[in-house]
């Protein structure tokens, strides 16, 4: 099955290592991937949306309308994007009235909105489009004892009337995509708490971050697992600039889930590019290569 | 003659119905109107539960009442949210108080009166096409990934759709 994959600024141009494992991986699993070319960001589901939503709208549609000329489902890698180009998607295809206005200002540069193709983060169509049995199919190093901490962020589940992917206060689609490749997933009482990214007073996403961290440490994982490179930088980069600013220790390995899922599938561990990360993951490289 | 007899009501309410008739008038700030307070948004904010002024039932109240000063500014709380779209999963009346919140940003960049690094994001991809700088030491990165080079963004594209040009 073809889809047109939706990298984002993020990945792109800070953590290519996520776009490769995505390529990696997936592929494996059966999709095949049709690059589509001229993506704007998203664009920014927290700034430019705050800024100006009727261009938010205006931007994202373009971005959909290129990926609608070739005609396949987008897969989003990052939960911003997927934020936006989800909804997006459904306000102009839900209102008629927007999808107009919108297409006034599409059609200055020929372009059109039509609603014709969905925008699924890249881990539900791996559940939804080839089901948990077909990605163990093409593991051949199982996981087996790794813990990983779930963190969700924010935008896979909610809004739930957009993403439609899971129950948002109880759901199962990571756990299960890690008991895929045979990892333990870790459920822990701030799995679903946000990163807090978006707010303006430090202390709140702080915070926040050390919670997280101290409640992953308190179940003794091995690293988090994550999928969303924003979320990412808030936990791998972010743990150590809240290490020295509150003079606090952590160790937590961060690990985005296309690399755990490429590592089991036979990719070495720098092909997905695990040594570029802030926090070592030396130990966990250890157990995840044997 | 209906906005007269409001405006009539509104001054001996109290209340200021030409901030709310300006809320109105943003994407989705109409919802403001759809809010009875019952406060099922508070508990699982998370903004809330990490600060001791965030609260989205309050935010909604200061809509309703039109205390504009408080919302439209680079001080107010509204920069405080987090995103995370908890609070439309909560509300009864469909509300969306987030989508009420961008609303209030909308307008305080609109009104000029939102912290500065919000207008930078949008600069940043009105000019490039993206929220962040491509560096020569990623570009390299890509390459030993086998990743192919980002090209350029068309801005004009954008800049024309948003009227820039
Ligand atoms: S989106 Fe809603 S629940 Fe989340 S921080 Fe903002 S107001 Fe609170
Ligand atoms: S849950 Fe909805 S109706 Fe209730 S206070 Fe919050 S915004 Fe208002």
């Amino acid at each position: 099955m073809k889809y047109t994959p939706f990298f984002g600024c993020m990945m792109t141009t800070k953590y290519p290592q996520f776009e490769a494992a995505v390529r990696k991986s997936v592929t494996k699993v059966g999709m095949e991937l049709v690059d589509v070319e001229g993506f704007s960001c998203c664009p920014d589901p927290i700034y430019f949306h705050a800024s100006n939503k009727m261009d938010w709208y205006t931007v994202a549609a373009r971005n959909l309308s290129l990926a609608e000329d070739v005609g396949h489902d987008i897969i989003t890698t990052c939960s911003g994007c997927t934020a936006t180009l989800s909804e997006v998607n459904l306000a102009l295809r839900e209102d008629s009235g927007l999808k107009d206005e919108v297409n006034k200002n599409l059609k200055k540069i020929g372009r059109e909105f039509k609603g014709s193709i969905n925008v699924r983060h890249a881990v539900t169509v791996l559940r939804d489009d080839f089901g948990l049995d077909k990605i163990t199919e093409t593991v051949i190093r199982p996981r087996g004892g790794l813990k990983v901490a779930v963190h969700y962020g924010c935008h896979l589940l909610k809004p739930s009337r957009v993403m439609r992917v899971d129950d948002p206060d109880r759901p199962t689609i990571l756990e299960n995509l890690l008991k895929a490749i045979g990892a333990e997933p870790i459920h822990h009482e701030k799995t679903l708490l946000c990163c807090g990214r978006a707010c303006t007073t430090d202390s709140i996403p702080d915070q926040m971050v050390m919670d997280i961290l101290e409640n992953i440490q308190a179940h003794d994982a091995d690293c988090m697992g994550l999928i969303c490179p924003t979320c990412f930088d808030e936990f791998d980069v972010g743990q150590i600039l809240l290490g020295r600013k509150y003079q606090k220790k952590f160790e937590i390995p961060i690990v985005y889930y296309f690399q755990l899922l490429a590592i089991a599938q036979g990719c070495d561990t720098g092909e997905v590019g695990l040594h570029l990360h802030k926090v070592s993951l030396d130990k966990l490289m250890e157990k995840v290569a044997a | 003659m209906g906005s007269e007899m409001q405006s009539v009501r509104s001054e001996k309410a109290g209340l200021n119905f030409a901030f709310r008739e300006k809320l109105n008038s943003v994407a989705e700030g109409f919802r403001h109107n759809y809010c009875y307070q019952c406060g099922a948004c508070v508990a699982d904010c998370p903004a809330g539960n990490y600060s001791e002024v965030f609260n989205p039932r309050l935010i909604l109240l200061k809509a309703i009442l039109g205390f504009e000063n408080e919302l439209i500014s680079a001080e107010s709380e509204i920069w405080d949210c987090t995103n995370c779209y908890t609070c439309s999963e909560r509300c009864p009346q469909d509300v969306r108080p987030i989508d009420v919140i961008i609303a209030l940003k909308n307008i305080c960049v609109r009104e000029r009166k939102a912290p500065q690094f919000v207008g930078k994001v949008y600069e940043s991809v009105m000019a490039s096409g993206i929220t962040t700088k491509m560096s020569s030491l990623v570009a390299k990165r890509r390459e030993e990934f086998g990743l192919r080079p980002v090209k350029d963004v068309p801005v004009e594209e954008l800049k024309k759709m948003i009227g820039l040009d």
